[in-house]
């Protein structure tokens, strides 16, 4: 009797443990939500609370497909600066008009555009990654140079002005049922992604790719073709996060929009658990991940905290769950 | 060097250099390790067997100070050590371990690498690279080895770099020196050269424990032998009239049946498979076949290109020229998935480095190839999951679930779920290159008995290994190779080592020795 309350007392425990192992960083999240409700109780309402989500989805976006990359052992430093070409893109067909003053170009295609600009830019860092051999770190920043550069060309380094019309408005604007619709965009893009990374054999062999890229070639696995769509996928995650963003903006500006971007891609996708070695990663922890940066953000100005020590905070944010992670694995 | 080369002692001095009473280990509660004695002689080598997982790593690791040890006493020349020493306060009394893995840094010289974190310094304070040198070369001379001093450790073959690691263990004025399976990785004349050395060293006073799998070896060149099993002492006791076979018996605690193989009996006529004629930088014009449900064996030294020829075989590399004929049809394999789509599979011979994924589970590792097979864009979760649960039943791999990570599997484990994937993807032409190594006696038998049975089935098996009595033991035709070509092939009744390595060697060819 008495063993067997104690091996179900031990089964409890184990439950708990498991739940620590797997979901620490949503009981983290949680005890975050917590202490920031205490600290100021304007942060509970749900006006607040929305806000966050809206803001902080066009991160969120890049940090999916940034999650699939760092699974299969590499990074994206271009995401920023791709996301302002991107941007340029769609703001420069969007404010094309007929001589009559209507849009000259329909919004679908300059949507449409501005996400193939990304997916671009992704097959060319994947491409030259996998085929020169050549570390991602280094490719994918040369490329971000490249792309900042060209946007300063085409946008003169200047801030462009968009077509400030409704439709296109209520993309990065606009809400449904009070929610805003680039955090639906991002929980449906997850959703997409989960299931794709979970339940289909390109999910698994992206795992395989980032765990052990010389197995998963000697078992068959176009390790290249792997690589090269991540790149693609977190092209199109920038494309679509550049889209929300230029229509709550309706301007692109050359030298900043995107600014900073990828590193909080990067820095959502480690604080979610992903390891930036490779072959490990989930990406309920990414979603986590970008909202604890966005309620950090939000709190910050809450608080009443100078701007200036942004940085310092998400710093010490991005050490607390690598540490919290470190602690796990021993 | 301070040190002079100690003269040959009397065997009168009989004192152990080491003892180690009642070592007790645990690991997160398991105890690894039970009231273990240990002990060496001066100049005596010692050899330390027992199953992976027994206990010698780890009781190894606690003597070099990498582990501290819950109960029991390490006495060094009647002086009981600190428990928690550390592996550097161990070196400095005399204890070295050369690990399996090198551990060499390759960017810096040798006499850097032999003298690390011990550089002579000048009276300026920065290092006396000219004295460093010096030291180094006279440390390998003693050692009869002529590598100068110089030369960055990534120019060095293997064997070179294991003298460095010996070199180095030396110089710390070593009365004790742990070698973990020093030979895993070396050829025939290199092991040779190796084995004159320990001799050597026993001659100089110092004292030698020798793990290794290859209990052969353990008879060749020991003075006597420690084995354990379950973390528990079996026996100690001199090697003098003890076969490899006893050893075997009192390491898993049965008689291990090593049955030699039988003649090839099926149909002579139904090739399987076919290579003609491969030629590349390494392999010159090499042809042979392989029938349905024939165990083929390739033998031969490391370097004699057994390896790269299973990798053409299998499209991880391109051939000059040459052919591959699957039942008689040629095919082309430029990449692996050709080859799988031709139902040829590889078990890489280095699990770690390409045959396993090991931060995923069971699961995934032995679907990889079977979903490659399959069309679809969906994994399938239920199938994948009965196919890993089929595999487990069949392979009777020993894991705590399908969803076990692999990398936490025991070697032989992981090697059978590095089978599992080739199976389930329904291979028909099986290459296993070095498959047992690393993997204990135990489970060693159990993958001979799941290579026969597949072979029963009509699958056609290659079989590529450095390991003889393993080639014996399971091989009913053997091909030897050398420098790239095909010396000799014989039929399991003709089998012996004493053939196989005058083939493997400039022997069987009659060529002159060109050196290495």
């Amino acid at each position: 009797m008495q063993a067997l309350e104690a091996r179900s007392e031990n089964r409890a425990l184990e439950f708990v443990k498991g739940i620590w192992r797997n979901y620490s960083v949503v009981v983290v999240f949680f005890v975050i939500i917590g202490i920031c409700g205490l600290a100021a109780p304007r942060f509970l309402t749900p006006g607040n609370l929305l806000n966050i989500l809206r803001n902080t989805s066009i991160v969120g976006s890049i940090a999916l497909g940034m999650t699939f990359v760092i699974i299969a052992g590499g990074i994206d430093l271009s995401s920023g600066p791709v996301f302002a070409t991107a941007g340029a893109v769609l703001i420069f067909l969007q404010r094309m008009k007929n001589p009559d003053g209507s849009p000259a170009v329909p919004l679908a295609v300059a949507i449409l555009a501005c996400c193939a600009v990304a997916v671009a830019f992704g097959f060319i860092n994947g491409t030259v990654i996998t085929k020169a051999k050549l570390p991602p770190f280094i490719v994918t920043l040369a490329v971000g140079i490249i792309a900042r550069s060209v946007t300063m060309y085409i946008a003169r380094g200047a801030t462009v002005m968009g077509n400030n019309i409704a439709p296109f408005n209520q993309i990065g604007g606009g809400s449904f049922l009070d929610v805003p619709i680039p955090f639906l965009v991002v929980i449906v893009m997850a959703i997409v992604f989960h299931i794709v990374l979970t339940r289909t054999k390109y999910g698994t062999y992206v795992f395989a790719v980032g765990g052990n890229e010389n197995a998963a070639r000697f078992s068959g696995i176009k390790v290249d073709r792997i690589r090269i769509v991540t790149y693609m996928l977190v092209g199109l995650c920038t494309g679509i996060a550049s889209t929300m963003e230029m229509s709550r903006m309706v301007a692109v500006a050359a030298a900043t929009s995107g600014s900073q971007y990828e590193f909080e891609a990067i820095t959502a996708v480690i604080v979610g658990g992903t390891s930036l070695a490779g072959g490990k990663g989930r990406l309920i922890g990414t979603i986590v991940g970008f909202i604890i940066l966005g309620v950090v953000n939000n709190m910050m100005i809450m608080l009443n905290i100078s701007p200036y020590l942004s940085g310092a905070v998400k710093g010490a944010v991005i050490l607390f769950a690598v540490l919290l992670q470190r602690r796990e694995r021993v | 060097m301070s040190d002079p080369a100690a003269p040959a002692l009397p065997a009168a001095v009989e004192a152990p250099v080491l003892a180690m009473r009642g070592i007790s280990k645990s690991f997160f509660g398991v105890e690894v390790l039970h009231q273990v004695n240990f002990s060496v002689k001066r100049g005596e080598i010692m050899g330390l067997c027992g199953e992976n997982g027994a206990g010698k790593s780890t009781l190894m690791k606690i003597l070099a100070g990498v582990h501290a040890h819950d109960a029991g006493d390490i006495v060094l020349r009647g002086e009981t050590v600190r428990r928690n020493a550390t592996p550097m306060e161990m070196q400095n009394l005399g204890v070295s371990m050369i690990h399996q893995e090198l551990n060499l840094l390759d960017e810096l010289t040798v006499a850097q690498n032999i003298f690390l974190c011990r550089e002579p310094r000048g009276p300026s304070g920065l290092i006396n690279f000219k004295k460093m040198r010096d030291d180094a070369a006279a440390i390998l001379e003693r050692l009869g080895e002529k590598i100068d001093p110089r030369r960055k450790v990534y120019e060095l073959k293997i064997a070179q770099k294991q003298m460095v690691e010996i070199a180095k263990a030396i110089s710390f004025n070593v009365s004790l020196l742990i070698m973990d399976e020093p030979t895993s990785m070396l050829t025939g004349k290199e092991t040779a050269i190796l084995f004159d050395l320990i001799a050597n060293l026993g001659s100089q006073g110092i004292a030698v424990v020798y793990i290794s799998h290859r209990l052969k070896e353990i008879i060749d060149i020991c003075r006597s032998v420690t084995i354990l099993k379950d973390g528990s002492l079996v026996t100690v006791r001199g090697v003098a009239g003890i076969t490899a076979q006893d050893i075997a018996a009192l390491m898993v605690g049965r008689q291990v049946q090593t049955a030699k193989a039988r003649d090839f009996a099926g149909d002579p006529g139904a090739v399987m498979l076919e290579a003609r004629g491969v030629t590349d930088s390494l392999l010159k014009d090499v042809s042979f076949k392989v029938r349905k449900g024939e165990i083929l064996g390739f033998s031969g030294l490391v370097g004699a290109g057994r390896t790269e020829l299973m990798e053409v075989i299998f499209g991880m590399r391109r051939p000059e020229s040459g052919s591959v004929l699957v039942e008689g049809r040629p095919v082309t394999v430029r990449t692996a998935m050709d080859a799988i789509r031709a139902d040829i599979g590889l078990v890489t011979e280095d699990r770690k480095a390409t045959g396993l994924v090991g931060c995923r589970d069971i699961t995934d590792n032995s679907n990889y190839v079977s979903w490659l097979k399959t069309p679809g864009f969906f994994k399938g979760r239920s199938r994948s999951l009965g196919n890993a649960r089929k595999m487990i039943d069949r392979l009777a791999i020993r894991c705590s679930g399908s969803s076990q990570l692999v990398s936490n599997l025991s070697g032989g484990n992981q090697q059978k779920v590095a089978l599992s994937k080739w199976l389930l993807s329904g291979a028909r032409v099986l290459v296993l290159d070095e498959p047992t190594r690393g993997v204990d006696v135990g489970s060693r038998q159990e993958i001979y008995q799941i290579i026969r049975e597949l072979a029963a089935e009509g699958v056609a098996i290659i079989v590529v290994s450095s390991d003889l009595p393993e080639i014996l033991t399971i091989c009913e035709r053997v091909i030897v190779m050398h420098e790239g070509r095909i010396t000799g092939t014989l039929a399991a009744s003709e089998l012996s080592e004493a053939k196989v390595m005058s083939y493997a060697t400039d022997v069987g060819t009659g060529e002159v020795n060109a050196g290495t």
